[in-house]
C-alpha cells in the first residue's frame, strides 16, 4: 500500500515536471529550435528551470543594487524560458512558425492581455497571462517582426508587485509598466487586424 | 571399523590436552621483543619522523583545502553564470514589453485620432 503511494507520488511528481518541459517543447520543438538558430544573425537562448533559478537566487546575496528586487520575482518561479532571434533580412521564418507557437498557448488558462496582429507589417504582439484557480501562474511573450522573432515563457507565480519593483532598474522599466497594465486592463487589450 | 562417538570425544580430548600444554618461549623471545618496542618508539619520537608527520599533514590539509576552494570557486562562477542568465532573459522580457507598450501607445494615438475625426 505504501508501495502504491509512493509510486503514485512520483508519477504525480514526474508528470509536473514532464508538464514544466513539454510547455516549454511545445512553444518551439528542438528541430525548429535548430532551424531559427541557423538562420538568425543574432540568438538569444535562456532555459532556466527551477533549480537553476534557485540556484542563480542563492548568489543574489544583495551586493548589487537590484539583486534583492531580482530575487524576489524569481523566486517561487518554475522557470524562464526566452528565445530571441534577429535575421539579417525578413522572410527567414513564416506565419507557420508563429501559428506553432500561439498553438501551444492556446489553452483556456492562457488568457490574452494584449494580441495585436499587423498583416500590412506582418508583426505579431502577443502577451498571455497563465491563470489557475484564479491565481497567476504564468506569462507569455510573443512578439513577431520581419527579421524578429522573440519569445519569453515564464512559469510560475509572476509576483507583479515585484515586476512592477523593478522598473526603476537599469533597462527594465517596462517590466513595471506590465503591472500596471495588468490591472488597468485585466480582460483583454486586444489590438485589431489590419 | 569406525569409533563410536564417546571414544571419539576420547580422541579429540586427547588431541586438545596435547595441543594445549605449556610450552616454554624459546629463548631471547622476551628480549628480542622488548628491543623492538624500544626500536619502534626510538623512531617515532625522532625529530625527522615528527618532521615528516607534520609535513603530511600540511600537505593533506592544503589538498583539502585546495580542493575544497576550487570547488566554491567553480559553484561561485556557477552561479554567476545563472545570474547573468536570469538578468538577460528579464531585459529580453523587458525589451519585448518595452515594443508591446510602444505599438500599444501608437495604436491608441491611431485611435484616438480616428475618434477626433469621426467626432468632427
Amino acid at each position: 500500500m505504501k508501495l502504491k503511494i509512493v509510486s503514485l507520488i512520483l508519477g504525480v511528481v514526474a508528470m509536473v515536471q514532464v508538464g514544466a518541459a513539454q510547455n516549454v517543447a511545445q512553444l518551439l520543438p528542438a528541430q525548429l529550435e535548430k532551424d531559427l538558430a541557423a538562420r538568425a544573425s543574432e540568438v538569444t537562448e535562456v532555459t532556466l528551470t527551477k533549480s537553476m533559478l534557485g540556484f542563480a537566487a542563492k548568489f543574489m546575496d544583495g551586493k548589487r543594487h537590484d539583486d534583492a528586487a531580482v530575487k524576489q520575482l524569481i523566486e517561487g518561479l518554475d522557470g524562464i524560458y526566452v528565445r530571441e532571434y534577429e535575421f539579417d533580412k525578413p522572410g527567414q521564418y513564416g506565419p507557420e512558425v508563429v501559428e506553432q507557437v500561439r498553438q501551444a498557448v492556446s489553452t483556456s488558462e492562457w488568457v490574452p492581455l494584449v494580441r495585436e496582429q499587423d498583416r500590412k507589417h506582418g508583426e505579431t504582439t502577443e502577451v498571455l497571462m497563465k491563470v489557475v484557480n484564479g491565481e497567476n501562474r504564468g506569462m507569455f511573450i510573443l512578439e513577431a517582426e520581419p527579421r524578429e522573432l522573440t519569445i519569453v515563457l515564464i512559469l510560475g507565480p509572476v509576483k507583479m508587485e515585484d515586476l512592477g519593483k523593478l522598473k526603476h532598474l537599469s533597462g527594465l522599466g517596462a517590466l513595471g509598466a506590465v503591472s500596471g497594465a495588468q490591472h488597468a486592463a485585466h480582460g483583454t487589450h486586444t489590438g485589431g487586424s489590419k | 571399523m569406525s569409533l563410536e562417538p564417546m571414544d571419539r570425544m576420547d580422541e579429540f580430548e586427547q588431541q586438545l590436552r596435547t595441543a594445549l600444554v605449556r610450552q616454554a618461549a624459546p629463548e631471547g623471545l622476551k628480549q628480542r621483543i622488548l628491543e623492538a618496542r624500544a626500536r619502534r618508539r626510538a623512531s617515532v619520537g625522532s625529530p625527522q619522523s615528527v618532521w615528516m608527520r607534520m609535513a603530511a599533514g600540511l600537505l593533506l590539509a592544503a589538498v583539502v583545502g585546495g580542493g575544497v576552494l576550487w570547488k566554491r570557486h567553480q559553484e561561485e562562477q556557477r552561479g554567476e553564470a545563472a545570474r547573468e542568465q536570469v538578468i538577460t532573459a528579464l531585459r529580453v522580457t523587458n525589451r519585448a514589453l518595452d515594443n508591446v507598450e510602444i505599438k500599444l501607445a501608437a495604436h491608441d494615438t491611431r485611435d484616438g485620432e480616428q475618434e477626433q475625426r469621426r467626432t468632427r
